[in-house]
């Protein structure tokens, strides 16, 4: 462990270098040179001085400290340009990743009996290890919530990681810590390329670092994902005995025989080890119009319903008074907007069973359906009408445009021309529904067991999409994304055939019970009607589309801070706006026009379920980590702050020395 | 140059010639005498008790009468009741013998005002009293040499030559201050009152000096005048210190310890003088430049008994 030198200069710099203590000497004795003063009698003085002659050695060195001071600089200074380094792995740089959550349950005001947030007290801890980092230790901080964020590269630059760890702030959106540890793993595990002249060659140089994760944990855990050079080192943040009420849920549906009513739907969720009792408080507009108490017990949740008959429209808020520590999550808001009717074009050569369910008066009161035959698709004023993004949905039966429309769309036997959707099967001879995606808006209401089809295709959908019916052969009914349109396709005829100059019925559907409802909810979900009368909740960081065409180009969001931003129409005719940051109102105007509202709430059970669990272990890709409470640094290095004491004492040493009467 | 030099060389140009004496001073000295502790024979009549017995109002005692007494001084009284002649003796009372003497070395040109006048004015000071009270006042330098003796005065008409004598005094005697008290002593072998005015600043130490002062037996006062810039030297850095007298040099680098010592040199040399005097019996006192004559006569003079 020998210090090894390399030095900087070249041999007549170190000449020059050489001949710089001589000249710190003389100069020092030209400053020496004594003022001559006349004085009644040097005998005083002579006798003062006797004595200092006597430990004379010292007197000298002490004349001269300043002297050896300087040269001692210059010596640290040509010992700082012989470039000493130790040759040892002890003091090898030191690689950190910093992973910090900062979803909305870190929000959870825990730390020192509710002094500090647990974010804030994960940006002091690493805030303290930053102070402690020697030189040539980098770190890198990510911050995660449902996204990753890298926050500063690495750096070994403190003021700057200080700096940037400063700027993390609190969000409201939910833990997943997936992408974040991607992204440090990205960096300490660097993938490997095949090169077909080098071979399988690793891309970069493994960087193993030590990753921090400072979080309370509240995310699934992470499949599928492997530490490889990352040293892990999970810190946990929170008190295990912190309580939450939370609402998880809050909406309103208009009543089905009776419209004028409204039911009001909220959802309460006691995360605590006990019985909880609050007072629930309606307000429509800042006004209050109900209120509840309601007890809920340990661990367990009470669905409140209000049901009004006076609510038209307006924002609905939901306050529950709770104490306690995580608070984002005791207010709630939902709006009802004015129905607005949806625009619908639906191409049919003469699909009566479609068209008598899209001229119900269910159907009517949502949207305001066009009628048209094909031919009409090769007229220019469908096309003008289809590239302006007038409709809001074109249902095409039996016929297909020949380029899709700015809106989304419903091919009925029939598939999208743009060549994503294909035919993979033709199927004519009965079709067996075996499963359908409940999950999915669309299809969440059907019951499909009795229904029968004779014949159609397997559709083959583009990537991004979702099968809605799979038959025993494939797929028969599909959507998926298109730019930010929807299409959806099914594959078989809801018109009868002819077979042997008769007609038969392809399907049954049409006239069982669920066609009305799937009909509803293509209304509902493909027109997006349902988003205008009761937006579907946005969830802090989401996006919120709009689509009026009547808007200008660019529409004013004022979030509920009262901020407002501007939102410029894009390409696909909506106004699409994702700085919904803050739970609350937001509201759209145009110009003076207010043209909507939407809610933005937390809703999210993981998050508002900020309990802790130090007893069990977090699970990273293949293994399984305990996760231990945060810990207070253990050391902190002074020396800078020695250094800059050195300088200070160095700089009174010189004030001092020339004003010598002091000392 | 060091600011303390520059100080010093401004003070000496700045320095004004004040009158030695001002009559304020002088209305107030005139009430004075000075007072010695021991009783001495005066040359001539005076206004001292003398242990000569002679003519006053003050009796001293009775003596038998032997034939040539004057008769006038018979106590008639006596020989009525004792049929016994006696001699009235009544105590003679004569004239004090004042001596100031000056230290005129270049060391007493320092200050403001120089250490010099104000021995000057300290010596017209007592002079004038001495002279008011119709005592023998000399004043010498210790530079004086020994065959121009300073002039004997006596009388409230001697004032202005006394003045005038004093303001022919010149810094610049190079004598030390043993040879230039032995000189004294050698001069004046008369008794009474003498004032050492002096910084007592000689590399030989002023211990032989003082002893010529105690065995000559006068009454010895040792007025020891320091200056400010003795006192509370204000200088600071690197200096080389020349002593004006014999060019001697001291380097030194003004430290505040270095300034502590000094302090500790002088009252260790303050009260090594003061312990010397009044072992011997000589009244010691240290005075500084700035203090006023007359605040230095009327009240630490008056304390040590030289005036009343």
């Amino acid at each position: 462990m020998w210090p090894q030198m390399t030095s900087l200069l070249s041999p007549w710099q170190w000449v020059i270098l050489a001949l710089v203590p001589p000249a710190v000497v003389a100069l020092y004795f030209l400053k020496l040179k004594r003022t001559p003063l006349e004085v009644p009698s040097t005998y005083l003085w002579k006798k003062s001085i006797e004595d200092l002659h006597v430990n004379s050695l010292w007197q000298r060195l002490r004349r001269s400290i300043l002297l050896l001071l300087q040269l001692l600089l210059l010596l640290l200074l040509l010992l700082a340009l012989l470039n000493f380094s130790w040759q040892s792995s002890a003091f090898a740089e030191r690689r950190v990743i910093y992973l910090i959550d900062n979803s909305a349950s870190m929000q959870t005001k825990d730390i020192a009996e509710g002094a500090r947030s647990r974010l804030d007290e994960a940006k002091r801890l690493v805030a303290a290890r930053i102070d402690e980092m020697r030189s040539g230790d980098v770190a890198m901080i990510i911050s995660f919530n449902e996204r990753a964020q890298v926050v500063q590269q690495y750096t070994g630059n403190r003021p700057e990681l200080r700096r940037q760890l400063a700027n993390i702030r609190p969000t409201n959106r939910p833990t997943s810590i997936d992408d974040a540890l991607r992204l440090a793993s990205a960096l300490a595990n660097p993938g490997r390329t095949s090169n077909t002249d080098e071979g399988d060659v690793v891309a970069a140089d493994a960087v193993p670092a030590d990753l921090v994760v400072l979080s309370d944990f509240r995310f699934p855990p992470v499949a599928d994902f492997a530490l490889g050079n990352l040293e892990p080192k999970l810190e946990m943040l929170g008190a295990a005995d912190t309580s939450n009420l939370a609402i998880v849920n809050f909406s309103t549906a208009r009543h089905e025989s009776r419209p004028e009513l409204v039911h009001i739907f909220a959802r309460l969720q006691n995360y605590a080890e006990e019985e909880q009792s609050v007072r629930a408080e309606l307000l429509l507009d800042d006004f209050l119009i109900d209120a509840k108490e309601v007890a809920i017990g340990a661990g367990g949740f009470v669905t409140l319903d209000f049901t009004r008959e006076d609510v038209e429209t307006g924002v609905l808020e939901l306050r529950v008074a709770a104490a306690d520590a995580l608070t984002v999550d005791n207010r709630a808001w939902t709006v009802i907007n004015r129905p607005q009717r949806r625009r619908i074009l639906f191409v049919s050569p003469g699909n009566t069973g479609l068209r008598r369910a899209l001229e119900s008066d269910a159907a009517r009161e949502l949207a305001q359906v066009e009628q048209a035959e094909p031919p009409y698709l090769n007229s220019p004023e469908y096309k003008a009408e289809a590239a302006s993004g007038r409709y809001d949905l074109i249902i095409y039966d039996e016929c297909a445009p020949e380029k899709l429309p700015f809106a989304n769309t419903l091919f009925i036997n029939a598939l999208p021309p743009d060549g994503r959707w294909t035919k993979q099967e033709e199927l004519d001879t009965g079709i067996q529904i075996i499963d359908t995606e409940r999950t999915h808006p669309l299809m969440k209401l059907l019951d499909l067991g009795d229904v029968m089809i004779y014949q159609g295709f397997v559709v083959k959908r583009p990537s991004g999409g979702v099968n809605l019916i799979d038959s025993s052969r494939g797929p028969i009914f599909a959507v998926a994304p298109r730019d930010g349109y929807e299409d959806a396709v099914i594959g078989f005829s809801l018109m009868p055939v002819e077979e042997n100059g008769e007609l038969y019925p392809n399907t049954n559907w049409p006239r069982t019970r669920s066609f009305p409802v799937f009909i509803r909810e293509v209304l509902t979900y493909l027109a997006g009607v349902e988003t205008d009368t009761n937006f579907a909740n946005v969830r802090p960081g989401g996006t919120f589309a709009l689509r009026n065409e009547a808007a200008g180009d660019e529409l004013t969001v004022v979030d509920p801070a009262k901020k407002k931003q501007r939102v410029r129409r894009n390409r696909q005719n909506t106004y699409e706006f994702a700085d919904t940051q803050q739970v609350g109102v937001y509201e759209v105007w145009d110009d003076d026009r207010l043209l909507a509202r939407f809610a933005v709430n937390l809703f999210s059970q993981p998050e508002s379920d900020n309990r802790t669990r130090p007893e069990e272990s977090v699970r990273l890709g293949h293994e399984e980590l305990a996760a231990q409470s945060a810990l207070q640094p253990s050391r902190r290095e002074i020396w800078k702050w020695l250094v800059v004491l050195g300088l200070v004492v160095l700089l009174a040493e010189w004030y001092i020395y020339n004003r010598r009467v002091y000392l | 140059m060091s600011s303390a030099s520059s100080s010093t060389a401004a003070s000496t140009k700045s320095r004004v010639e004040t009158p030695l004496l001002n009559p304020a001073l002088l209305a107030r000295l005139e009430r004075m005498e000075l007072v010695s502790r021991k009783i001495y024979r005066g040359q001539m009549k005076g206004e001292r008790r003398s242990p000569r017995k002679g003519q006053s109002v003050e009796f001293a005692d009775f003596r038998s009468y032997v034939p040539g007494d004057d008769i006038r001084f018979i106590d008639w009284n006596t020989y009525a009741r004792l049929d016994k002649l006696f001699i009235k003796l009544f105590l003679e009372e004569e004239d004090l013998h004042f001596y100031a003497l000056i230290d005129a070395s270049l060391s007493m040109d320092f200050g403001d005002p120089s250490k010099l006048t104000y021995a000057k004015q300290l010596a017209a000071a007592l002079g004038f009293i001495g002279l008011i009270r119709s005592d023998r006042v000399r004043i010498e330098t210790l530079g004086q040499a020994p065959q121009a003796p300073g002039p004997v005065l006596r009388g409230r008409s001697s004032v202005w030559r006394m003045q005038q004598y004093l303001e022919g005094i010149e810094p610049g005697e190079n004598v030390s201050l043993h040879e230039g008290v032995r000189n004294f002593c050698l001069r004046n072998s008369g008794k009474g009152i003498v004032v050492l005015i002096s910084d007592l600043m000689d590399k030989e130490g002023y211990e032989a000096a003082l002893r010529y002062l105690v065995a000559q037996q006068m009454d010895a006062y040792v007025l020891h005048v320091l200056s400010e810039e003795e006192l509370n030297p204000e200088i600071t850095g690197d200096l080389r210190l020349v002593d004006c007298e014999d060019d001697d040099v001291a380097e030194v680098t003004v430290s505040a310890p270095l300034l502590k010592r000094y302090q500790q040199t002088l009252a260790a040399f303050i009260g090594g003088a003061k312990d010397f005097c009044s072992r011997r019996g000589m009244s010691y006192a240290l005075v500084r430049n700035q203090m006023p004559v007359d605040e230095l006569i009327l009240s630490l003079l008056r304390r040590q008994g030289l005036v009343r």
